[in-house]
């Protein structure tokens, strides 16, 4: 028995994203066209003993604006960025109707679990403290997503620390290309909280300047967080409905560095076998890649080896690069979800969105920087890469519908 | 494409050894429920430990030297299963081999101790060796690095149903990729403050044993269970559902009973997720309703409710009951407690 060979094109046919870039597609198109810096300070817990002090933060407004029912106002952050990205996308496609929902998250309603502890160990019997429960979970953000926005499939919830949201993506991507499903729901989420910021500061890896992502002076990471939503469909059978197609996912790569938990191995070779794999997927070589959305973390580690493995399979090319997290922190498993919408409204708008903060780039690998500002250019197929805690890696192409095979 | 079981491996209160457990279960016995208490809480709680013997001998390991409980029985459930399948990971095997990790809570002792260290000492003082391990993923990725795999690695996150999306998942994997086995783990480790949230809910009971039918409440329990999947096995996961999710408990009972009729197979054992809480009545009644009569199987009495490792330890006991009689089939069946029920149907693939 061998596994299903059938190859169908995918079509995106909707997208939501909310972050610190904007509400929507059309917010987030402008300030990543204006290279909006949208870190600011953080002011939900105290930040006064650690290193890092700033994060890309949603505001609380914009999350209101998705509230409608006194149930949904007790509902965690997160569950409101779900509910914010989902309402866009069905907005776009009403008659998108998936079979199932393929999320990536990190820490769920991390919030309401601190909340919890603090209560216990304080001894307070809060009324609130059954509500915090009910929504601490990963999978309570998907439901109350899909309850707004009028979906009932299911869900499969994947937790690949930084790269989920693209592995949810590629997952998707896999199962309807593949003709397992026809109409897949996918993307990510994650909010900010304070144990997963003290995390990082305790690693070392956060930063108190700005992000520089593949900056020589590059000194860590900031946080952020957010909500983004892809919906896939079987490309022939949207063209039969007359959905509109927004874009082609057409290419998954995914590979498992075991070098050490936090430390991706310094080779680059996870990140390397990641692009490698999604361009065979793809069907493209480095050549035909107009642009890649790159992890950058702005960690040491995590810029020297994914640098080195761009460097390495587009080195003839000089591949335009940059971070958006340079503008907005990064949102943990709701990046890879992001930053795919991010590439798909850059290869609509056909501009280049920036990598803002940065000077000068680390010599040791030699990138094609997209520095500062925003550019406009000739897009049909452009990289997105996640990595993540684990040695997870993962990277998907996307594609203008213009350029079929 | 149908997927099949190659190998198995369990980590349980009443043992590691597949027959041995199986003939505890036969014989009725109860795992032993230990006293819980955190310094913190007023409370104490019973749950079900593990015994610590089972895992000892990977205490050398370099890789899983500072990780938690969990990764050690992920560890141990997931290599018993591969010897069980008679595979030995050279890098040939490992590099057409993919790990997909079932979980509830995950790593909740180091998370709940770096969140106590943030609390009670300052940010300044969280220990980045405890952060690393609360991540979902850390288990899953140790043991894709005891195993030297290098392609696909998953970790799913869900409520008690979340080990048949993962085998779900590995069933798409070996449809739609070049993948040859899936080693399909679910672990779970316990923690004070777990018993706390679930004691809030209303989901355990403040006694030391588990009452099927009571709704008093479950205990919940450390342990793993792996399976190995590949296209050929002597037993195959003829259907592995989807998944029903749900918003509340009404639309669980009928999410259960869409999961029981929609799995229509003609099976002769039913091995249902029945823990002691309102699941109970809700899996009866959908057992009632489409297959009176047939015989049911209840290892959650005997292993306590692991969440993330219960669907894969109640699939390996259909698997142990279809070997060991005249039955064809038998449905797994799994109503979780927030998010999904769900299901398989399992058959000798001679059938």
């Amino acid at each position: 028995m061998s596994p299903n060979r059938a190859s169908r094109d995918v079509a995106i046919v909707a997208a939501g994203i909310i972050s610190p870039l904007g509400r929507d597609c059309a917010e987030t198109i402008a300030s990543l066209r204006a290279g909006h810096d949208a870190v600011s300070p953080v002011t939900s817990f105290d930040v006064s003993k650690c290193r890092s002090s700033t994060a890309g933060q949603i505001q609380d407004e914009w999350l209101d604006c998705f509230v409608r029912t006194r149930r949904q106002k007790r509902l965690h952050r997160a569950s409101k960025m779900m509910i914010a990205a989902a309402e866009e996308l069905a907005g776009q496609d009403r008659d998108f109707a998936p079979e199932l929902i393929v999320i990536g998250t990190t820490s769920g309603g991390m919030t309401f679990g601190e909340s919890f502890f603090r209560s216990l160990i304080r001894r307070e019997n809060r009324p609130e403290r059954a509500g915090w429960l009910a929504n601490y979970n990963p999978q309570k953000p998907v439901l109350d997503a899909m309850e707004a926005a009028g979906f009932s499939a299911p869900s499969q919830i994947i937790a690949n620390a930084c790269a989920s949201g693209t592995n949810a993506i590629g997952h998707a991507f896999s199962l309807v290309r593949s003709g397992e499903c026809d109409r897949v729901l996918c993307g990510g989420y994650d909010a900010i909280s304070e144990m997963v910021f003290v995390g990082f500061d305790s690693l070392q890896a956060s930063t108190s300047e700005k992000i520089r992502p593949f900056d020589k002076a590059r000194t860590g990471l900031v946080l952020g967080e957010g909500a983004a939503l892809l919906a896939l469909e079987a490309f022939d059978q949207a063209v039969s409905r007359g959905a509109t197609i927004l874009g082609r996912v057409t290419g998954y790569g995914i590979s498992t560095d075991n070098f050490h938990l936090t430390q991706p191995h310094p080779s680059g070779i996870g990140p390397q076998l990641a692009m490698e794999r999604a361009l065979a997927s793809a069907g493209r070589n480095a050549a035909e890649v107009d642009y890649i959305n790159a992890h950058g973390t702005a960690t040491a580690f995590n810029d020297a080896t994914e640098g080195a493995a761009i460097a390495r399979l587009f080195n003839e090319t000089k591949t335009p690069v940059s971070s958006t997290k340079s503008m907005m922190g990064h949102s943990l498993g709701a990046a890879g979800a992001i930053e795919a919408v991010i590439s798909l409204l850059a290869l609509r708008e056909q501009f280049l969105p920036p990598n803002i903060n940065f000077c000068e780039c680390d010599p040791a690998f030699d990138l094609n920087i997209v520095a500062n500002a925003a550019r406009e250019a000739e897009m049909h197929c452009a990289l997105s890469n996640s990595f993540g805690f684990g040695g997870t890696n993962a990277t998907i192409v996307l594609e203008t519908v213009h350029r079929m095979n | 494409m149908t997927a099949h079981i190659q190998g198995m491996g369990w980590i349980t209160p009443l043992g590691a050894d597949l027959d041995e457990v199986w003939q505890r279960v036969m014989n009725g016995d109860l795992p032993e429920a230990r006293e819980l208490a955190g310094s913190d809480a007023d409370r104490k709680h019973f749950y079900v430990p593990v015994p610590q013997k089972l895992v000892e001998s990977l205490a050398r390991n370099p890789r899983l030297r500072r990780s938690s409980a969990i990764s050690y029985f992920a560890a141990a459930a997931g290599l018993a299963a591969l010897e069980n399948a008679g595979i030995k990971m050279t890098p040939e095997v490992a590099a057409k081999t993919a790990v997909v990790f079932a979980i509830a809570s995950g790593g909740v002792v180091y998370t709940r101790k770096f969140y106590e260290q943030i609390v009670k000492q300052g940010a300044n003082s969280a220990s980045p060796l405890l952060f690393p391990e609360t991540v979902y993923n850390a288990p899953a990725s140790h043991l894709a690095a005891l195993l030297g795999v290098d392609g696909a690695s998953y970790t799913l996150v869900g409520d008690a149903s979340v080990g048949v999306a993962a085998l779900k998942l590995a069933e798409q994997l070996l449809a739609t990729t070049e993948v040859e086995y899936c080693v399909v783990i679910g672990a779970e480790e316990v923690d004070w403050v777990l018993c706390e949230a679930y004691r809030e809910w209303r989901l355990v009971t403040s006694r030391p044993q588990i009452e099927i039918g009571s709704n008093r409440g479950t205990l919940l329990a450390e342990g793993a269970a792996a399976l190995v999947l590949g296209r050929t096995g002597d037993v195959a996961l003829r259907r592995i559902h989807n998944g029903g999710s749900f918003f509340n408990r009404r639309q669980a009972r009928e999410a259960i009973s869409r999961v029981h009729r929609e799995l229509d197979d003609e099976v002769t054992t039913i091995v249902c997720s029945a823990n002691g809480t309102f699941i109970d009545k809700l899996e009866s009644a959908a057992i009632e309703l489409t297959r009176p009569g047939v015989h049911v199987l209840k290892p959650k009495a005997h292993f306590g409710e692991a969440l993330g490792a219960g669907a894969l330890q109640q699939t390996i006991a259909g698997v142990l009951g279809l070997a060991r009689s005249d039955a064809d089939a038998a449905l797994i069946s799994v109503l979780g407690f927030n998010q999904q029920a769900s299901g398989v149907v399992i058959t000798r693939a001679s059938r």
